[in-house]
C-alpha cells in the first residue's frame, strides 16, 4: 500500500531527487529553456556565441557577489536591504579617496572593509540582540549608507588610478585552436577580475555553507531559531557574523562595481538590494528561510542577467520590458514552487510513522 | 473596568516612544529656533502657512498608504507594490489628461476626457493591482513579501509602457486641485488624508474588521477554524492597500501635475513601513494601532522638513533620518523596553507579572 | 542513600513577578534510575526542569551533579554538563535532514570540514538503535511527529549525557511508540543513565518509572518509591482531592426516539479518509477511539469542512448539507475544537474576551460587530461557568495554563449555541482536574440537548462518557460498539488486530 510506496523511495534515485533539490532544478531548467530560447530567436544576431555567455558573468558579477551575502542572510530568516546603498557607499570611498583626496585604492578598501563590515554587524547586532525585525533594522541601515553617500558628494566623481585601470582592464581572453595556431574566439570573449572575485566569493559561499558547522547552523536557525537556540546552538553569533559577511559581500560587490563603470555616485545601484534578492528567489532560495544554495543563487543571477541581454539583442523592446518580464519570471518561479511544495506536502501526509518490528 | 495609571504599562507601549520621540524633536526645535512653530495665513491663497501645516502636508502620501500598510502588516506581511501602484496611478491620471492637439499646442487648463475618468480610472486599477496581490496571497498561500515584489519590480514598468515611456504634464485646474488646492484654510492633501484616516479608522474599529484583522495576523489557521473568513480578509485588506495607494499617487501626480513614472513613490513602501513600526505595530503581525501609524508618517516628514529647515546640508537627510529612525527603534525594542518597565514600580510588576511556564 | 544521587536538588526556591513559582523544592535523582515528575499544569514541574537547564536562574537552593555543585546558565551549558532535554513539541529543524538534526553543533570533522558520511552512518546506527528504519538523508519535515520525536531522543542520547530529560515526549505518540521509546528508555537506565520523566498519563509512569516525584502549587508533596504508592493515592497527592469524587460522571441518556442530528454518508477525501458513515442523534455523545493517525482527527475535520470532502453526502438536522469551509459549518450550528489547541485554537495575543466572542462575531460578519458590553457579558458569563481561572477578561489566552486555554476554546463554540459539537483530544496535555471539568461539561451540554463527538486517545475517559463507540483503523471505520457495554480490551483488541495486519502488510 502506501507504506510500501514510501520504502521504495529510499532508492538512489530519490536521493538525487531529493524535494530539497528540486526548486534548484527548476532554476536550472528555467535558465535553459530560456537560453534556447534566445539561441533559436536571435542564433543569428550571435546570442549563442561564447561571448554572450561569458558576458552574462562580466555584467553581472558584482549582482552575483552581493546575492551570495543575501543568499545567506535570506537562509537565517533574514533581509539585507542594505546592499545596494553599501555597495554604492564603497564606490564613493573609493572615487572621492583616490580621485579628490588621492589616498591608494587599497586603503580606500580597506577602509570601505571596515566600515561595510562593521555596519553588518551592528545589524546584525541590533537584530538579534535588540529583536528589531531584520527588515527595518537593514531599511535604516540603507538610508545610513546613503545619507554618506551622499555627504561625501552629489556629483558622479571618476575613479582614476593606474591600479584600478590596471585591475578593470585586465582580462583573460578565451583562445581556441585554429591553424595551429591559439588566437581569440570570435567575437573575443574574455572573463575579467570581476567574474573571477564572483566565482571566489561563490566557492566561499558555498564551502561555508556546506563544510562548516558555521554554514550549517545558518540552515538550523533559519528551520527554526527557537529549537537552534534550545540545540545549543550559537544563534546570536551566527547570525551577527552573517550579517557582517554580507557586510564584507556587499563591499567586494562595491568594489566590482567601481572596476566595472569607474566611478562613484551616491545615486548608483538604488534597489539593487531588491534585485540582488530577486536573484536569490529566482534561485530558490525561501525568504521564510531555512532552504537555499549557492549553485541556485548562481543560476538566479544568471537567469535574471539573461532578460535584458534578450531584450537587447531583440533591439526593439524597450528596456522597461525588463521589469515587467523579471516580474514575471518571478511569478512563474513562485508558482513552480508553490506546486513542488505542495506536493511534496502531499507526500508528507502518506508518510506515517513507520516502525520495524523485531 | 478600572483603569489604573501604570508606568510600567505605559513603558512597554510602543506608542508612548513614538510620542516622546515626536515630542523630543519638536521640544529640541523649540528652543534652538521657535520660530519654526509659526504659522501665518495667506489671504491670496485662503490657506495657512507654516512649517507645521507643511510637514502634515507633505506627510499625507505616505500616511494614506500607511494605513493600509497597517492592516497589511498586522496580518503578518508586508506590502512591497505600493509605490510602483503609486507610480501607475499618476501614469494612468496623466494618460487621461489629453487634450485636443489639433487645438491647444501646449498643456492648459482643459481634458477631452471627463474629470471622472482622470480620478476613478487609477483608482480602480491600482485596486485590482492589489486584489492581485492578495489573490496570490490568500489563495496561492504565497508569502506577501515575495507576492508584493512581483508588482514592485514591474508596476514601473507597466507605468512607463502605458504611458509610452513618456512624461507627461498638464495645466487642468480641477486635477491641480487634489495636491495644490485649499479647504477649511488647509492644504487639499490634509482634508484628504483627515478623511481616509477617519474613514479606515471607523470601518476598521467600529466593525470587527479589525479585530478579525488581528486574528488572522496572528493565527491564520485558528482564525479560519473559528469560522473567520481569512481569505476574504487578505482580499479586502491588500485591494485597500492598492486603492489607497492610487489616492496616494494621485495627490503626488497632482503636486508636480505630470506623472514620473521612474521617481513617483520611490521608496514609498519603505517610509510607510517605517512608520507602521515607528506607530507601535509589530512586524510580526496581530495588534495595531492605525493612530500610531499616523504619528509614525508624521515623525519621519517632521525630520526631513527639520533638516531643510536647518539648512543643514539637505544631502544630509537620508543619514539624519536613519539616525533619528535608529534611535526611535532602538528605544522601541523589546529589551530597551522592559528595561524601562523594571524601573516602573514594583507593585506595578505584580499587576502585570508572569505566569508559571 | 544520597552518597549514589546522581543529581541533588536542594531547596530550590524561584520567585516570579508576583508568584513563588518553586517554594524549597528538593529533588534527586539516581544513575541508572527511571524518576517520574509529577503534577497538574502549573504545579511548578516545567519551572523546575527550566532551572536545571538554565533557562531559569533560580533565587536560593543548590545543584549538585556527581557530588559537584552546578550552575546552569543557557541550554548549552546545561547539555555541556551532560544534561539533555527533549521537550513535548518537537525542538529540531524541520528543513535539515534526520541525521544532521541528530549532529549539528557537534559534527563530526575531518581535515577541518564537516565529515558528512560519517554523519550519515552513524546517524543509521543511532536510529535502527531505535528500531527505525528511515532515510536519514530526507529532511525531518518529511516524517510524522512520532518519528521527530524519536529524533530528538536520539539527538539528547547521543550527546552522550548523564542526565536525560523526557518532558511528555508521549503525548503524540501510540501505543506501539510509546512501547519503543520505554525499550530505548530502559536500555538508557541499564547504561547508567538517570532519566527524568514528566508526563500526563499515569499508566505510562507506573509502567516505566522507579520512583517519582509529586509537586503542587511549587511545593514539594514528596518523592515515593513505586512500589509504595497505588495509582488512587498518586491522583489524591497530585490534586488533593479524592479521585472519585472527580470522577463521578454519568454519560448522558438519549430517548430512544431522539431525532437524527447529523448523518453523514460515506464520506471521503483523497489523503484523509475513506468512506465513513456516522450517525448521531440529538444530546447523544460518540466517542472516536483508534490510534494516532488512524483517522479519527481526519473525520473531524471533513465534518466541520476543515477539509473538503469529495465524496459522499452530509445531513444536518433532517437537512441536506454541503459544508464547504468552516465557516459553512459554523452557520449551520456544528463546533469545533481542534486537537492542536496551540497551533489551531488559541489567537495567543487577543484577550479571553476577544478569544470567547470569535466565533459569534464570525457568524455575525464583521459588519455586525458585538458591541463591547455584549462581548464582556459573553465573556464574564463563561469565564464563571466554566470555572477559568483568571484575574479578568482581558487576559491574553496566550498566558493561561493549557487547561484553561482549552475551556475558552469551548467557551468559543459554546457561546455559539451549537447543534453539533466535536471536541478533538481536548484533554490531552492538562492535568486530571481540568480533565474531569470539561468531561462534565460535555455530558451537562449533552443533557441540553447538543450532539457530541469525541475524540480521544484516552479508552477509559472515551469509555467513561459515550453512548457509542467508534472505532478507527487505518483512515476507515472498522467498528461502532455500545458504550455501556463496552470494554477497553474490547476497543484495544479491534485496534490491536487492525495493527497487526498492518504491520504485516509493511513488511
Amino acid at each position: 500500500m502506501k507504506k510500501n510506496q514510501y520504502i521504495g523511495r529510499q532508492s538512489m534515485i530519490s536521493r538525487i531527487l531529493n524535494p530539497k533539490f528540486i526548486m534548484v532544478y527548476a532554476t536550472i531548467a528555467l535558465f535553459l529553456i530560456i537560453y534556447l530560447f534566445g539561441a533559436l530567436a536571435y542564433g543569428n544576431k550571435g546570442f549563442t556565441t561564447l561571448r554572450t555567455f561569458t558576458n552574462l558573468f562580466v555584467d553581472n558579477a558584482y549582482y552575483g557577489i552581493s546575492a551570495v551575502g543575501m543568499t545567506m542572510v535570506l537562509i537565517t530568516g533574514g533581509i539585507d536591504l542594505s546592499v545596494g546603498a553599501v555597495a554604492s557607499l564603497t564606490g564613493m570611498f573609493i572615487a572621492y579617496g583616490t580621485s579628490v583626496l588621492g589616498l591608494h585604492p587599497l586603503i580606500c578598501i580597506v577602509f570601505s572593509m571596515i566600515v561595510g563590515v562593521g555596519l553588518g554587524l551592528l545589524m546584525g547586532w541590533v537584530i538579534h540582540y535588540l529583536n528589531v525585525p531584520p527588515f527595518i533594522t537593514t531599511l535604516t541601515g540603507m538610508f545610513l549608507a546613503r545619507g554618506v553617500c551622499s555627504l561625501i558628494s552629489r556629483e558622479s566623481i571618476e575613479i582614476k588610478h593606474a591600479m584600478i585601470d590596471a585591475l578593470s582592464g585586465w582580462r583573460v581572453n578565451f583562445m581556441h585552436l585554429k591553424d595551429g595556431q591559439w588566437v581569440k574566439v570570435k567575437p573575443t570573449a574574455f572573463i575579467n577580475f570581476n567574474v573571477l572575485l564572483f566565482i571566489a566569493v561563490l566557492l566561499v559561499g558555498m564551502y561555508l555553507l556546506q563544510r562548516t558547522r558555521f554554514g550549517r547552523n545558518i540552515y538550523a536557525i533559519g528551520g527554526n531559531e527557537q529549537s537552534a537556540k534550545l540545540m545549543g546552538l550559537p544563534v546570536g553569533k551566527t547570525k551577527v557574523l552573517v550579517y557582517g559577511f554580507n557586510g564584507m559581500c556587499s563591499v567586494l560587490a562595491g568594489i566590482a562595481y567601481a572596476l566595472y563603470v569607474k566611478s562613484g555616485w551616491n545615486l548608483s545601484l538604488q534597489g539593487a538590494e531588491l534585485d540582488v534578492i530577486t536573484c536569490a528567489v529566482i534561485g530558490g532560495t525561501l525568504l521564510t528561510g531555512g532552504v537555499g544554495y549557492m549553485i541556485g543563487t548562481l543560476f538566479g543571477v544568471l537567469l535574471k542577467s539573461i532578460i535584458p541581454a534578450l531584450i537587447t539583442f531583440n533591439g526593439n523592446l524597450l528596456s522597461w520590458w525588463g521589469k515587467i518580464a523579471t516580474g514575471l519570471l518571478l511569478l512563474l518561479f513562485i508558482l513552480i514552487q508553490k506546486i513542488v511544495v505542495s506536493s511534496s506536502g502531499a507526500n508528507k501526509m502518506k508518510s506515517k510513522a513507520k516502525v520495524t518490528k523485531e | 473596568m478600572k483603569k489604573r495609571f501604570d508606568f510600567s504599562t505605559l513603558a512597554r507601549s510602543k506608542v508612548t516612544w513614538a510620542v516622546v520621540a515626536e515630542a523630543l524633536i519638536l521640544l529640541v526645535c523649540l528652543f534652538v529656533r521657535p520660530d519654526f512653530f509659526k504659522i501665518s495665513y495667506q489671504p491670496t491663497t485662503g490657506m495657512l502657512y507654516g512649517n507645521l501645516i507643511d510637514i502634515v502636508n507633505r506627510s499625507s502620501e505616505i500616511t494614506i498608504i500607511a494605513m493600509g500598510m497597517t492592516l497589511v502588516i498586522a496580518l503578518g506581511g508586508t506590502d512591497l507594490s505600493v509605490g510602483a501602484l503609486v507610480a501607475v496611478s499618476g501614469a494612468i491620471a496623466l494618460k487621461f489628461l489629453r487634450w485636443d492637439v489639433t487645438i491647444y499646442n501646449t498643456p492648459g487648463d482643459y481634458t477631452v476626457y471627463p474629470f471622472i475618468l482622470v480620478l476613478f480610472v487609477p483608482l480602480i486599477v491600482c485596486t485590482l493591482m492589489g486584489l492581485f496581490n492578495g489573490f496570490l496571497i490568500a489563495k496561492g498561500d504565497i508569502q506577501p513579501i515575495i507576492a508584493t515584489l512581483i508588482l514592485m519590480v514591474c508596476g514601473r514598468g507597466i507605468a512607463q509602457i502605458l504611458t509610452n515611456g513618456k512624461q507627461f504634464t498638464t495645466q487642468y485646474s480641477p486635477f491641480r486641485v487634489i495636491g495644490q488646492g485649499s479647504l477649511f484654510f488647509l492644504p487639499m492633501p490634509i482634508i484628504i488624508t483627515a478623511v481616509v484616516i477617519a474613514l479606515v479608522v471607523l470601518f476598521v474599529r467600529k466593525t470587527a474588521f479589525g479585530t478579525f484583522v488581528e486574528a488572522v495576523g496572528i493565527n491564520r489557521k485558528a482564525s479560519r477554524l473559528s469560522g473567520i473568513n481569512a481569505q476574504m480578509i487578505i482580499f479586502i485588506v491588500f485591494a485597500l492597500t492598492g486603492f489607497l495607494s492610487g489616492i496616494s499617487g494621485l495627490i503626488y501626480s497632482s503636486r508636480i501635475m505630470s506623472n514620473d513614472s521612474n521617481n513617483a513613490g520611490l521608496n514609498f513602501e519603505m517610509d510607510a513601513i517605517l512608520a507602521v513600526v515607528i506607530g507601535g505595530t509589530s512586524m510580526t503581525g496581530g495588534k495595531f494601532s492605525l493612530l500610531g501609524t499616523v504619528l509614525g508618517s508624521i515623525i519621519i516628514r517632521t525630520i526631513v522638513t527639520l533638516v531643510y529647515y536647518f539648512g543643514i546640508a539637505s544631502e544630509a537627510t537620508m543619514a539624519f533620518k536613519a539616525v533619528i529612525i535608529a534611535v526611535v527603534i532602538v528605544l522601541q525594542s523589546e529589551p530597551v523596553r522592559n528595561y524601562f518597565a523594571k524601573r516602573g514600580k514594583a507593585k506595578a510588576m505584580l499587576a502585570n507579572g508572569g505566569m508559571r511556564g | 542513600m544520597p552518597e549514589n544521587n546522581l543529581l541533588e536538588m536542594k531547596q530550590i526556591e524561584i520567585l516570579f513577578p508576583g508568584v513563588k513559582a518553586l517554594d524549597k523544592v528538593d529533588f534527586s535523582l539516581r544513575a541508572g534510575e527511571i524518576h517520574s515528575l509529577l503534577g497538574e499544569n502549573g504545579a511548578g514541574k516545567s519551572t523546575l526542569i527550566k532551572c536545571l537547564t538554565g533557562v531559569h536562574r533560580m533565587d536560593t537552593g543548590t545543584i549538585t551533579l556527581q557530588g559537584k555543585e552546578i550552575h546552569p546558565q543557557s541550554p548549552q551549558h546545561a547539555m555541556e554538563l551532560g544534561i539533555s532535554t527533549v521537550y513535548q513539541e518537537v525542538n529540531l529543524c524541520p528543513n535539515l535532514t534526520v541525521a544532521e538534526n541528530i549532529f549539528v553543533g557537534r559534527q563530526p570533522m575531518r581535515h577541518g570540514q564537516i565529515d558528512w558520511r560519517t554523519i550519515t552512518k552513524r546517524a543509521k546506527e543511532l536510529m535502527a538503535r531505535f528500531h527505525l528504519n528511515i532515510d536519514v538523508s530526507r529532511p525531518l519535515s518529511f516524517y510524522s511527529t512520532a518519528i521527530q520525536q524519536m529524533v530528538a531522543i536520539a539527538r539528547a542520547v547521543d550527546i552522550k549525557a548523564k542526565i536525560l530529560i523526557l518532558d511528555e515526549p508521549t503525548s503524540s505518540l501510540d501505543d506501539n511508540e510509546v512501547q519503543l521509546l520505554f525499550g530505548v528508555m530502559r536500555e538508557l537506565k541499564a547504561e547508567g543513565m538517570g532519566i527524568i520523566f514528566i508526563t500526563h498519563f499515569l499508566d505510562q509512569v507506573f509502567a516505566i518509572s522507579d520512583r517519582l516525584t509529586i509537586l503542587r502549587n511549587g511545593h514539594l508533596v514528596g518523592s515515593f518509591d513505586i512500589s509504595e504508592i497505588s495509582k488512587v493515592e498518586l491522583v489524591t497527592q497530585m490534586i488533593g482531592k479524592d479521585m472519585n469524587t472527580i470522577f463521578n460522571l454519568r454519560r448522558a441518556d438519549v430517548a430512544p426516539d431522539a431525532p437524527f442530528m447529523l448523518t453523514a454518508s460515506h464520506i471521503g477525501a483523497p489523503g484523509q479518509v475513506n468512506d465513513i458513515s456516522i450517525t448521531l442523534k440529538k444530546g447523544e455523545l460518540i466517542g472516536f477511539a483508534g490510534l494516532l493517525g488512524s483517522g479519527r482527527t481526519e473525520t473531524a475535520e471533513l465534518l466541520f469542512g476543515a477539509t473538503r470532502m469529495t465524496s459522499g453526502q452530509m445531513e444536518l438536522d433532517g437537512k441536506q448539507t454541503d459544508i464547504k469551509k468552516p465557516y459553512d459549518a459554523l452557520m449551520r450550528g456544528m463546533a469545533f475544537c481542534p486537537e492542536d489547541r496551540k497551533r489551531d485554537g488559541i489567537i495567543g495575543d487577543l484577550s479571553i474576551r476577544e478569544n470567547i466572542s470569535l466565533a459569534v462575531q464570525a457568524r455575525r460578519g464583521f459588519l455586525h460587530p458585538l458591541s463591547l458590553k455584549e462581548q464582556n457579558r459573553l465573556a464574564d458569563k463563561y469565564i464563571e461557568a466554566l470555572g477559568i481561572a483568571t484575574p479578568d477578561a482581558e487576559k491574553k489566552i496566550g498566558e493561561l495554563s493549557g487547561g484553561n486555554q482549552q475551556k475558552v476554546i469551548l467557551a468559543r463554540w459554546m457561546a455559539t449555541d451549537p447543534k453539533v459539537l466535536i471536541l478533538d483530544e481536548p484533554t490531552r496535555g492538562i492535568d486530571i482536574g481540568a480533565k474531569a471539568e470539561i468531561q462534565r461539561l460535555m455530558l451537562e451540554m449533552c443533557g441540553n440537548g447538543v450532539s457530541v463527538i469525541f475524540i480521544s486517545s484516552e479508552l477509559d475517559e472515551i469509555i467513561r462518557c459515550s453512548n457509542r463507540i467508534i472505532v478507527m483503523r487505518d483512515r476507515e471505520k472498522v467498528a461502532e460498539l455500545d458504550g455501556e457495554t463496552c470494554t477497553q480490551e474490547k476497543i484495544l483488541s479491534i485496534i490491536a488486530e487492525g495493527a497487526a495486519t498492518a504491520g504485516g502488510e509493511a513488511q
